[in-house]
């Protein structure tokens, strides 16, 4: 017992817990997902798997569904990639937006409001996504309402069973679900921009415009980046909304790689199964990578004395 | 001149309250007015075209109904809880340990062992479902409390522990120092001296998991829990939402059930979720 009291010891020890609980159901998992995408396996028969090399891969640029010009694992991967930058860009927008006038000096009522758009956040998204979805319907819903009101459609739209619509509402829901932590993110950036440079700025005679170009944003970059990064990979594994909303449909229109996924894996168990689901989880996998490796640069960057 | 600047004034204040009532209110408070009016519009009124903006009449019998069409509403915010609870329990009985062997102890996989949890809080169940799912039936777990907490503790314990590392680089070593002279163990001092000092980050840890547990479970249950008896609020309400008639006022009232311990606990816990998730993923 007194080995394990030794300062070299203790760490290790520490960390025990740790590394056994990501180790059995995070780097174990990864393992399995790669060693998986070799074989031929689904759920209509557990137990059986067959080697079949790089054939996995070569079958999400083959195979077709639906549409002859892309292959179904392509058309998802561009079709998420589409759906995550919109997103990620109105959340970026609208978010540095709201936090600009939070942190304004001439809004009443400040606090009030910065409770107000927390609450949101306790709102299960797959909750919000039901409620979202009866706020499109074409009936009942009150965009229609408004739309018809103010004579903007003749017929009422039915949002979630149209490509292209369906294909923006489960954007707009996706933007709703990641406001309040970019609206919170944000303000907390810019009140960490000291007083002292906007009181210099005005004494020097510069505007609205020029404080917001040449103090406020220059300085809130380095979060921004932080927060957009961070988003873009929450985003990229968005599932609940989706699923709820409109399922991928209709006709895949709104089918983004996580759901490709989630039906590969347990719902297509014909042509899909859990080899052809690993080989697409890599690619996920990939991308989020990817974004992460950004992400913790700019984080190194940015605090390089707590990590001395 | 003097009424003239007061009528600016005021004409200011109310941009400023439709700025925010534009950017801010708008878009979040959408879903929850249409979710409000429905659950508390009567059921067997006559929807109109275009639908009403507010309703005609007000009634609270939709909550009653709301029971009847989904008689385990209770269970499922039990269970809920009790996900969100175990979740919590489960991240900071790991996130303060590997956090304080990370934030005091200088050691050869330290900076590998901090990167790879900065990278582990960025995978998302959907990644390692199947295999997540394979590892629970292979211990009978499927359809057990356990499998939710533990495979949803699996993502909160990365962000968990990299807040308490980040937190204790806050705080002075001092008083560990002291009681190390006094004889403490470097596990005894845990209880003894670091709890104390980072309580106000155990508070946020124990939030941000709560609530992640409380709340993002879905595609988890989806594919561990089978039973009714043992599902969270999420996938509860979702069994009627996916029926092809769907009873919207008796839903709508449910949910409004669904949410408000939630948004109770939440607001009056405001200050720590701000605070706890600023500094773990910006770090000042």
């Amino acid at each position: 017992m007194k080995v394990l009291s030794r300062k070299s010891v203790t760490p290790y020890v520490l960390l025990v817990p740790l590394l056994v609980a990501l180790g059995t159901l995070m780097v174990y998992p990864l393992y399995k997902v790669v060693e998986n995408s070799f074989y031929e396996a689904s759920f209509l028969a557990p137990f059986q798997r067959e080697y079949v090399g790089l054939d996995n891969f070569r079958w999400l640029f083959s195979f077709k569904l639906f549409d002859p010009r892309w292959s179904y694992f392509v058309s998802a991967l561009g079709r998420t990639l589409l759906w995550v930058t919109g997103s990620v860009a109105i959340k970026v927008i609208i978010g540095l937006l709201g936090a600009l006038l939070l942190n304004n000096r001439l809004l009443a009522g400040k606090k009030f409001y910065r409770t107000l758009v927390i609450i949101p956040w306790a709102i299960p998204w797959a909750v919000g996504a039901m409620m979202w979805a009866w706020t499109f319907n074409s009936q009942f819903g009150i965009i229609n309402s408004v739309l018809l009101r103010l004579h903007l459609v003749r017929e009422p739209v039915p949002f979630l069973s149209q490509p292209t619509s369906a294909f923006l509402a489960t954007m707009v829901v996706d933007v709703w679900a990641g406001l309040p932590f970019m609206f919170i993110m944000l303000l907390s950036g810019l009140q960490t921009i000291p007083e002292t440079l906007y009181e210099a700025a005005s004494i020097d005679g510069a505007g609205v415009g020029t404080r917001l170009f040449k103090i406020t944003l220059p300085l809130l970059r380095p979060i921004l980046l932080t927060v957009s990064l961070l988003s873009l990979i929450w985003t990229f594994n968005s599932f609940d909304i989706i699923w709820i909303l409109t399922g991928g449909g209709p006709l895949r229109a709104t089918e983004t790689l996580p759901l490709a996924i989630y039906k590969t894996s347990f719902l297509y168990l014909r042509f899909g199964g859990i080899g052809k689901a690993s080989a697409m989880t890599i690619a996920q996998v990939t991308l989020v990578t990817l974004l992460a490796v950004s992400y913790i640069r700019l984080l190194k960057r940015g605090s390089e004395q707590s990590w001395g | 001149m003097g009424l003239k600047k007061k009528l600016y004034k005021v004409s200011v204040l109310i941009l400023y309250q439709l700025l925010a009532i534009v950017i801010l209110v708008l878009p979040l408070y959408l879903p929850v007015y249409q979710m409000l009016i429905t659950a508390l519009r009567p059921a067997d009124l006559p929807w109109l075209s275009p639908a009403s903006l507010f309703p005609e009449q007000v009634t609270l019998n939709n909550f009653n109904l709301a029971f009847r069409l989904v008689p385990r509403l209770p269970r499922y915010l039990l269970n809920s809880f009790i996900y969100g609870v175990g979740v919590a329990v489960v991240s900071l009985l790991i996130a303060i340990p590997s956090g304080y062997a990370l934030a005091r102890f200088r050691f050869r996989l330290r900076e590998p062992l901090l990167m790879f949890i900065l990278y582990a809080n960025m995978f998302a169940p959907i990644m390692l479902l199947v295999p997540i799912y394979v590892i629970m039936r292979m211990f009978g777990l499927i359809n057990t409390y356990f499998s939710v907490i533990l495979s949803g503790a699996t993502f909160t314990i990365p962000f968990s522990t990299w807040l308490t590392v980040s937190y204790m680089q806050t705080i002075p070593k001092e008083l560990e120092e002291a009681a190390l002279v006094d004889g403490c163990s470097y596990y005894s001092l845990i209880p003894r001296v670091l709890l104390p000092a980072i309580s106000p980050a155990l508070v946020a840890i124990f939030i941000y998991a709560f609530v992640t547990g409380w709340s993002q479970q879905f595609i988890l249950a989806l594919v561990l829990i089978k039973s009714d008896e043992l599902m969270p609020i999420t996938q509860g309400l979702y069994q009627f939402f996916s029926r092809s008639s769907v009873q919207w006022n008796e839903l709508m009232a449910a949910i409004l059930l669904s949410t408000l311990i939630p948004v109770v606990l939440f607001v009056s816990v405001q200050k720590y979720i701000t605070k706890g998730l600023t500094a773990g993923a910006l770090k000042d």
